[in-house]
């Protein structure tokens, strides 16, 4: 996979001319994360920095960074959005007429129904809810706000997938303990009924796969983020390689029609990571 | 591992834990205002429609029960309506028969009656012609008697008759 990475770098950094900016530049640009250094927020990151002494702990650079800024305004979307509806919800007992409230709970029952109800038993639907509606909601409109042109999507990111991973890999673990004891992870993971030797080859295997997963989570939200919007960036610097006005006619098209497949993309990817998380911690409730 | 460090597969930890605090954050704030709220108004509204369908259900068994009961109920009478109407009918033709015959005999008899009486009237009619013609003719004989008499008297019958016949016209 590293091989692959390099190869697919030297591909795109061969493109440009001298002195402009190459496609390995342009698509980085638009996919990575730096710290903001400038106006106010580059203010506030120089006070953080001086407040904990470089880096926490030494490892964590508590920057805030353009992705950081697009992971706030998805929880200030959420926020501003799911409070006035879960008033409105509680207050008309027997549904609202307004479209836009109707809108949000029938995704909330899109949630309940496909993510939750399947994965777990009846009477833990109601606990389940909040964090993988929260998960759903959340994913969900980090992919949409990277949609938005001069907007990023904080979802196309390692560090961001992975800590929403890492939700679910704790989850995992801490459900298995409290629903099948301690010791759960040494008996609970193992299907019961096999020979006592296979137990040394299984418990090796479904450890691996009690990582594997998080880890099959943090990759697939991420790829499935970035690609659309490498394909989206490149079709468009299409034109700037060739230097011609027609090419900007198919090259718009083809990223117009990439984009509309994203918009797909978003609500599929952020469904898929929360009804796989729903899947894995739901399976965790019971032995094998 | 330069490419953890930098480029498109870069981790970088400081972003992770502002993932892991935003998240969290984000859990806490919906969790308390929104998504307890939703999922217990959703709940209560489900049940309150699964009751309510229930009901329907029953309502509408009762219903059918009752249009059955009604469906019934016309049904008997209908038939009874129309049992009574053949019945009134019969009765009515009984009556009219007997109408008709009493009718009949009395006029009969009253025909009857009339023939009795004509013969009545008839015979009675005939004894009295009877006794006028046994009368007339001892009237008639006695004059012829008397004729018989003398010439004189039987000028003076004749004169008597003429002067009878006279005062008569």
């Amino acid at each position: 996979m590293i091989r692959l990475v390099q190869v697919f770098n030297t591909l795109i950094q061969s493109g440009g001319e001298k002195g402009e900016e190459s496609m390995y530049d342009v698509v980085m640009h638009h996919l990575t994360d730096h710290a903001i250094t400038t106006g106010f927020i580059g203010k506030i990151n120089i006070q953080i920095e001086s407040l904990i002494g470089g880096k926490l702990f030494g490892i964590f650079d508590m920057r805030i960074t353009r992705w950081v800024l697009m992971m706030w305004l998805a929880l200030f979307l959420c926020v501003i959005i799911f409070i006035p509806v879960a008033r409105s919800i509680k207050k008309s007992t027997m549904g609202s007429k307004s479209r836009w409230i109707n809108m949000w709970e029938s995704l909330i029952g899109f949630v309940h129904d496909e993510i939750v109800e399947p994965n777990f038993d009846h009477k833990y639907i109601r606990k389940a809810m909040p964090y993988f509606s929260s998960v759903f909601f959340f994913i969900l409109f980090c992919n949409l706000l990277g949609l938005i042109p001069g907007l990023s999507t904080a979802t196309g990111n390692l560090a961001v997938t992975a800590g929403m991973a890492s939700f679910t890999f704790l989850l995992m673990i801490l459900v298995g303990m409290v629903k099948q004891g301690p010791l759960w992870i040494f008996t609970g993971i193992v299907p019961h009924g096999i020979p006592f030797v296979m137990y040394f080859l299984l418990w090796p295997i479904e450890i691996a796969g009690l990582i594997i997963k998080p880890f099959a989570l943090t990759v697939r939200l991420f790829a499935n983020m970035t690609a659309g919007h490498i394909v989206i960036i490149i079709f468009i610097y299409l034109v700037m390689m060739f230097q011609n006005y027609f090419v900007g006619i198919g090259s718009i098209a083809g990223s117009l029609m990439i984009y509309m497949l994203e918009l797909l993309v978003a609500f599929i990817q952020a469904y898929i990571f929360a009804t796989l998380s729903a899947m894995f911690i739901g399976s965790s409730m019971h032995a094998h | 591992m330069q490419f953890i460090k930098e480029g498109l597969l870069k981790v970088d930890p400081g972003l992770l834990l502002w993932t892991v605090i935003t998240f969290l954050i984000l859990l806490l704030i919906l969790w308390k205002a929104a998504w307890k709220p939703i999922v217990e108004a959703l709940d209560s509204r489900a049940e309150k429609i699964r009751g309510d369908i229930e009901n329907a259900e029953k309502s509408r068994q009762e219903a059918e029960k009752i249009l059955n009961q009604h469906r019934e109920m016309m049904a008997n009478a209908r038939s009874e309506s129309a049992q009574i109407i053949s019945k009134g009918r019969e009765e009515a033709e009984k009556i009219k028969n007997d109408i008709v015959d009493k009718a009949n005999s009395e006029s009969k008899a009253i025909a009857e009656r009339a023939k009795k009486e004509i013969e009545m009237v008839k015979e009675k009619a005939l004894t009295d012609l009877k006794a006028e013609v046994v009368m007339l003719s001892t009237e008639i004989a006695a004059k012829i008697i008397n004729k018989n008499i003398n010439a004189d008297d039987q000028k003076s019958l004749v004169n008597e008759a003429l002067n009878k016949i006279r005062t008569v016209q």
